[in-house]
C-alpha cells in the first residue's frame, strides 16, 4: 500500500471527470441552478488561485518599487526593475541569515536522515532486543511539542554551552524530527524483502555493509522525501531559532527577517525584497521535488 | 569507500552520551560576584565583548568606527561588537543575563531597567572610574551621570542626552494660522482643530509595540502626579499607583489622541507614522531629540520639512498638579559586567568613548546631544540641536521612560493597558486597575 | 562473543536516535513539569519551590484565559477551513477540474505551505497595514470603506486576522492530503452512484465523505493540536498585542519566560499546553490503533 500511494497521486487518472447528464433533459430551473453551481465552483477555485498568487506577486513586485510607489500605488507595477533593492536586502543581512539557514538546514538534514535511517534499520532488519519498547519511545516523541520543552531546554543548552551556537539548532532539529523521519523510513524499509539481507549475509557481508551497500540505496526514494521534508522544517523553524540564538551573526532566516523588519521599518521595498529571497529556495525546491514532497507527506500522515 | 562507516553510530553515541553527562554535571553553579579590577591595565591586550541596541543603519557605523579606532590605537585588543535593534534588545539582554553570558560592556536604559542589573549584581560599580570626583566624571553633565546612580554609587556611563518633544512643521503651523507653540494642553487642542481645518493630521501617531503611547504617559504622569508620589510609585518596593493624577494623565492622553492624532495607531509603526510627518501630511509628531536628525537634510528629509521645523515640549494642562518643568527623557548608557575579566580594559574603552573627540564625532555623525562637556561646539551642527540643549538645561529633572523606569510587570501592565486605551477598548480606570494589581505583585516580589 | 551480546550490538543502530530523544526531548518535557513548581528568573537563577503557585497565577491571570480562548478560536476556524473547506476543495479538484489543470491548481494551492510562517506573517502584516495595506485599499475600491480596520492594531480584529493568514497558508496543504485520500477510493463506487442517478452533492455526501473518514479524523486531530501550539504567526504579526488581545498560550509562555522574567510561570503554561496536546495525541494513537485492528 505505502509505495503505491505516491503513484496514485501523480498517475494520470483513468478517466476525466465523470460526464454529466445531457443538459437538455433538465428543466430550466435545474439548468439555472447548474449554471450558478458551476459559477460558484469555478469562482471558488479561481478565487483561491488569485488569493494565493496575488500576494506573492505583490511581494516580489513591491521589492522592485521605490518607497513612494509602495505607499502611493500599492496595486501598480514598479516603475523600473530596481534590482538594487534586492542587492540592499542581500547586503543588509539576508546574505548572513541565508548562510546560517543553509548551514543549519544542510547539517540537520544529514544528521536527521542518517540517525533515523540507522534507527529504522535496527528496528526493521536486525534482531533488536526490546524492539517494541524502542519503537514506542521513538514514536512517542511524535507526541511532544517543542514549545513545551522551551524553558528546560534553555537551561540545558546553557549548561552544555550550546546556547547561541549552530549546534543548538542542529541537535534540536534532529532530536525533534527523528521520530517522524524514523517512522517514515521504517515504513518503507519494513516492506523490503528480508531475502536481500540473507543473500548478502551468505556472501559474507557484515551488518554495516548490508546497510550501506544494499538497504540504504534501496531506500533512496523515501530518503529523498524525508530529506526534503526535513529541509522544509529546518529552513522554516522559528521557536528554537528565536529562543536559542541570541547573536545576530548566527540567526537563521525566519528570525533574521524579523530583526530586519524591525530595523528597516521605513524601507519597505527592501523588506519585500528580503521576503522574496527568503521564500524562493523552498518554493523552488517544492516545485522541483513535488512528487517526493507529496510522497513523504502522504506516507507520513496517511499510514 | 572501504573504510568502515559502520562505526559511525558508535562514535555519535559517545558524543551524545558525553552531552548527557555534561547535562547532569553542569547544573546550577553560579560564580559569586566579585568586583572586577577596573584600574587601567599596564598592557592593553585581550578581547572585549560589547552589545549595543544601535543596529539601525544610521547609528551603527559610529560605534563601529569608535571600536575600529580603539583597536587601531591598541593593536593587541580585539573588541567583539554586536549591535541589535531597539525592540529585540530588551529580550536579548535578559536572555544573555539568564545564560550567564553577559558581554563585558552592555547597553542600558536608565531607570529600573539598569537597576535590575545592579540589584542582581550584574553591573560593576564604576564610581572609581566616572564618579563625580574622577577626571572623567568631571567632564560629564551631573544630571546624566545621576540617571545611572543607585544607592549613591555610579554604575553607568551616560552616552547621550535625550528628551521627548513635539516636533512640528513650520509650514503647517503657518498655513493653519498658528503663530506660536501652545503653552497649555488646552491651547494645543485648539491648534489641532486649526490644523485639521487646514487639511493636516495634527499629530502623526504610530503605536505598534505600545511604547510610543507610554512616552506620552510618562510626561503626563510627571505633570499630573506630585513628584514625591511619582518617586514612591516608580520604585518597585513601594509602588501603589493610587494617585488620581494617573487617571487624569490617561484621560488627557485619550482626549489628545481623539482630538489630534490619526486613527488606527496600534496598527502603525512609529516610523511609518513618522513618514507621514516628514512627507508633509501630518503637522507634528512626538519624538525624541535623538531622532531629530531625520528631520534634517543630512538625515534625508525633504527641504519642505528640513528647512522649517522646530519643537516644543508637550504642554501641561493648566491645572496640572505635578512638576510642569519635568521633561520626559533620559540618557542612554553603558554598564560593565560585574563578572568581567577585562575590567580595566572595559573602563579604558568607556573613557575612550567619552573622550571629547569621540563625543564631538557622535554629535556630528548622529546629531545626538552628548553629556560630555564642550562636545556640542562643533561645526555643522543644526541650530535646533543647540536649542535642545538650552531647553534641557531648563528642565527641573528628567522623567525617565515609563517602560524602563518601573518594574517589568508594571511596565507590561501599562503597556498592554494603554494599548487598549488607544484602541478604545479600555477606560483610564481599567488601565490603572491592572497597573495597581501589577504593582502589588511587584512589591511582593521585591520585598 | 556470546550471541546475546551479538543481539545487543544491534542497539548501536538505534542508540544515537534514542539518546538524542531522551536527552533533548523527553528529559526537557519531564523537567518542565518539575520546574513548573518553582519560581526563578533571569536575575535570581536559583529556583525556589513554590508548589502550585504558578498554576494559581494562571487561573487568576486574565491573559492566560484570553490566550486559551484564542487557541480555541484558532482550532475552530482551522477545522472549518483546513478540514471542511479543504475536503470540498479536494473533491472539486478531483471531480470537476480537468486533470491537466488539476496538477497546476494542486501545485499553486500548495505553495504557501512551502513558505516559512515568518515570510507569510510579515507579508500579511503588510497587507493588513492601514496605510499601505492591500486589504483596506481593496475595500476602498469596492466601496466598503466602513469595513476598513487597522486589522492587527485593533483588539477585535487582531487574532482573527492572524487566524485568516494561517488558513491561507494551510488550506492547500490539507486539500492535497484529501486529494490523496479521494484517489484511494475505488472509481467503481462513483460509477455505481452515478448509475443510481445521484447528483454531485449526494455523491459527495454518500461516498466521498464517509470514505475519507480516516484522513478526516487524522486531520481533525492534527489541526486541533496544531492550533494549541501556534506561536510563530502571532509572534511575527502582533507579538500578542494590542493589550494582549492576540496572545496565545505559546506566546504568553515566551513572554513570561524571556521578557517578564517569570520562568516558573512559563513552565506552568508549558505544562498546560503539554497536557492538552498530549491528550489529543493519545486520542489519535488510540483511534489509529483501532483503525489498524479494523483493517
Amino acid at each position: 500500500m505505502t509505495k503505491l500511494v505516491y503513484e496514485t497521486v501523480d498517475a494520470e487518472a483513468p478517466a476525466g471527470p465523470p460526464d454529466r447528464a445531457p443538459l437538455r433533459q433538465r428543466s430550466p430551473l435545474v439548468l439555472v441552478l447548474t449554471v450558478i453551481g458551476k459559477l460558484l465552483v469555478w469562482g471558488l477555485l479561481a478565487g483561491l488561485v488569485v488569493a494565493i498568487i496575488y500576494p506573492l506577486l505583490w511581494m516580489v513586485l513591491s521589492g522592485f518599487k521605490t518607497n513612494q510607489e509602495v505607499f502611493g500605488d500599492p496595486f501598480g507595477l514598479p516603475g523600473a526593475l530596481r534590482w538594487e533593492n534586492y542587492q540592499t536586502a542581500w547586503d543588509q543581512g539576508v546574505f548572513k541569515y541565508f548562510g546560517n539557514s543553509v548551514i543549519v538546514t544542510v547539517v540537520s538534514v544529514l544528521t536527521t536522515t542518517l540517525v533515523s535511517a540507522w534507527a529504522a534499520y535496527g528496528l526493521t532488519r536486525l534482531d533488536l532486543p526490546l524492539n517494541q519498547g524502542v519503537l514506542l519511545v521513538i514514536l512517542g516523541g511524535l507526541m511532544l511539542a517543542p514549545t513545551v520543552a522551551l524553558v528546560p531546554l534553555f537551561r540545558l543548552l546553557q549548561s552544555l554551552e550550546l546556547f547561541n551556537t549552530y549546534w543548538a539548532l542542529i541537535i534540536l532539529y534532529t532530536a525533534f524530527r527523528v521520530p517522524f523521519t524514523t517512522f517514515l523510513i521504517r515504513a518503507y524499509m519494513i516492506d523490503l524483502p528480508m531475502e536481500l539481507d540473507e543473500a548478502a549475509k551468505m556472501d559474507g557481508a557484515s551488518t554495516q555493509q548490508i546497510f550501506w551497500r544494499i538497504i540504504l540505496p534501496l531506500c533512496r526514494p523515501i530518503l529523498v522525501s524525508a530529506a526534503l521534508l526535513q529541509a522544509l522544517f529546518a529552513w522554516n523553524e522559528f521557536v528554537f531559532a528565536l529562543s536559542f540564538i541570541s547573536d545576530d551573526a548566527r540567526k537563521t532566516l525566519p528570525v533574521g527577517l524579523l530583526a530586519m523588519q524591525s530595523r528597516l521599518t521605513t524601507d519597505w521595498p527592501v523588506v519585500f525584497a528580503a521576503l522574496s529571497i527568503a521564500a524562493a529556495p523552498m518554493i523552488i525546491l517544492f516545485l522541483v521535488g513535488q512528487r517526493q514532497f507529496l510522497r513523504g507527506l502522504t506516507e507520513g500522515v496517511g499510514k | 569507500m572501504r573504510f568502515n562507516l559502520g562505526k559511525l553510530p558508535a562514535t555519535a553515541l559517545v558524543g551524545v552520551a558525553t552531552l548527557g553527562l555534561a547535562a547532569c554535571g553542569g547544573g546550577d553553579s553560579t560564580a559569586p560576584a566579585s568586583a572586577p579590577d577596573l584600574s587601567a591595565p599596564a598592557d592593553k591586550s585581550g578581547t572585549l565583548s560589547m552589545v549595543t541596541k544601535f543596529a539601525d543603519p544610521q547609528y551603527a557605523p559610529y560605534f563601529e568606527s569608535v571600536v575600529a579606532e580603539y583597536e587601531e590605537e591598541n593593536p593587541k585588543v580585539d573588541i567583539k561588537l554586536e549591535q541589535v535593534g531597539d525592540q529585540p534588545y530588551k529580550d536579548k539582554i535578559r536572555v544573555l543575563a539568564t545564560a550567564n553570558d553577559l558581554p563585558d560592556i552592555y547597553f542600558s536604559w536608565a531607570g529600573d531597567f539598569a537597576n535590575k542589573f545592579i540589584r542582581a549584581g550584574l553591573a560593576a560599580d564604576l564610581t572609581s572610574v566616572l564618579g563625580p570626583d574622577t577626571e572623567l566624571g568631571k567632564q560629564l553633565a551631573p544630571a546624566a551621570t545621576k540617571a545611572f546612580e543607585y544607592e549613591g554609587k555610579n554604575y553607568g556611563l551616560p552616552i547621550n542626552l535625550d528628551g521627548k518633544y513635539l516636533a512640528y512643521s513650520g509650514a503647517a503651523f503657518e498655513k493653519a494660522g498658528i503663530s506660536q507653540p501652545p503653552a497649555t494642553l488646552e491651547e494645543l487642542f485648539e491648534d489641532c482643530d486649526k490644523l485639521k481645518a487646514a487639511g493636516y493630521t495634527p499629530i502623526a501617531f504610530g503605536n505598534q509595540f505600545g511604547w510610543p503611547a507610554l512616552h506620552y504617559v510618562t510626561q503626563l504622569n510627571a505633570y499630573n502626579v506630585p513628584a514625591d508620589t511619582l518617586d514612591k510609585d516608580y520604585n518597585p518596593a513601594t509602588g501603589e499607583f493610587t494617585d488620581p493624577g494617573y487617571v487624569k494623565a490617561l484621560e488627557q492622553l485619550k482626549a489628545l489622541l481623539d482630538r489630534c492624532a490619526n486613527p488606527d495607531a496600534n496598527g502603525l509603526a512609529h516610523e511609518a507614522a513618522q513618514a507621514n510627518f516628514i512627507g508633509g501630511k501630518a503637522a507634528m509628531q512626538y519624538i525624541e531629540s535623538l531622532e531629530f536628525q531625520v528631520l534634517t537634510a543630512d538625515g534625508g528629509a525633504p527641504p519642505t520639512i528640513a528647512e522649517d521645523w522646530s519643537f516644543f515640549r508637550l504642554p501641561p494642562a493648566s491645572d496640572a498638579a505635578g512638576d510642569t518643568q519635568a521633561l520626559t527623557g533620559a540618557p542612554d548608557g553603558f554598564l560593565v559586567n560585574a563578572k568581567t575579566e577585562q575590567g580595566g580594559l572595559a573602563a579604558d574603552f568607556l573613557a575612550f568613548l567619552a573622550s571629547k573627540q569621540n563625543a564631538q564625532q557622535m554629535v556630528q555623525d548622529l546629531g545626538w546631544l552628548s553629556p560630555v562637556e564642550g562636545s556640542t561646539k562643533v561645526e555643522g551642527v543644526y541650530p535646533q540641536l543647540t536649542q535642545t540643549l538650552q531647553d534641557m538645561s531648563k528642565a527641573s529633572e528628567f522623567a525617565i521612560w515609563l517602560d524602563t523606569v518601573t518594574h517589568a510587570d508594571v511596565a507590561s501592565a501599562y503597556l498592554a493597558g494603554v494599548e487598549g486605551l488607544v484602541g478604545g477598548d479600555n477606560t483610564p480606570e481599567d488601565v490603572m486597575a491592572s497597573v495597581q494589581e501589577a504593582a502589588a505583585k511587584a512589591q511582593e516580589q521585591t520585598n | 562473543m556470546t550471541s546475546a551480546l551479538q543481539r545487543w550490538r544491534a542497539w548501536l543502530w538505534v542508540m544515537p536516535g534514542l539518546a538524542l530523544l531522551l536527552v533533548f526531548v523527553y528529559y526537557p518535557v519531564v523537567e518542565n513539569i518539575r520546574l513548573s513548581f518553582y519560581s526563578w528568573d533571569a536575575f535570581s537563577p536559583n529556583p525556589i519551590f513554590v508548589g502550585l503557585d504558578n498554576y494559581d497565577t494562571a487561573i487568576g491571570d486574565p491573559v492566560f484565559w484570553t490566550a486559551l480562548g484564542n487557541n480555541i478560536a484558532f482550532a475552530v476556524v482551522s477545522l472549518v477551513f483546513q478540514v471542511g473547506l479543504a475536503l470540498v476543495l479536494a473533491t472539486l479538484l478531483e471531480e470537476v477540474v480537468h486533470q491537466r489543470l488539476r496538477g497546476w491548481l494542486r501545485t499553486i494551492y500548495f505553495i504557501p505551505a512551502a513558505m516559512s510562517i515568518t515570510v507569510a506573517g510579515i507579508l500579511f502584516s503588510f497587507m493588513y497595514n492601514p496605510q499601505i495595506g492591500l486589504l483596506n485599499r481593496f475595500l476602498g475600491l469596492v466601496g466598503l470603506d466602513s469595513w476598513k480596520h487597522a486589522w492587527l492594531g485593533e483588539e477585535n480584529t487582531a487574532i482573527w486576522s492572524i487566524i485568516a493568514m494561517s488558513q491561507w497558508q494551510s488550506i492547500g496543504y490539507t486539500a492535497v492530503l484529501f486529494v490523496v485520500a479521494i484517489q484511494r477510493i475505488p472509481r467503481d463506487y462513483y460509477e455505481a452512484a452515478r448509475l443510481d442517478g445521484a447528483g454531485p452533492i449526494r455523491t459527495f455526501l454518500m461516498i466521498t465523505v464517509p470514505l475519507v473518514r480516516e484522513m478526516t479524523t487524522l486531520l481533525v486531530i492534527l489541526t486541533i493540536s496544531g492550533a494549541f501550539l501556534v506561536f510563530n504567526e502571532v509572534m511575527v504579526m502582533t507579538a500578542g498585542g494590542p493589550d494582549n488581545s492576540s496572545q496565545v498560550l505559546g506566546t504568553w509562555l515566551y513572554r513570561n519566560a524571556f521578557f517578564q522574567d517569570d520562568m516558573g510561570y512559563a513552565a506552568a503554561i508549558a505544562t498546560v499546553i503539554f497536557v492538552i496536546t498530549f491528550t489529543i495525541a493519545a486520542l489519535q494513537l488510540a483511534i489509529s490503533r483501532r483503525r489498524r485492528v479494523e483493517v
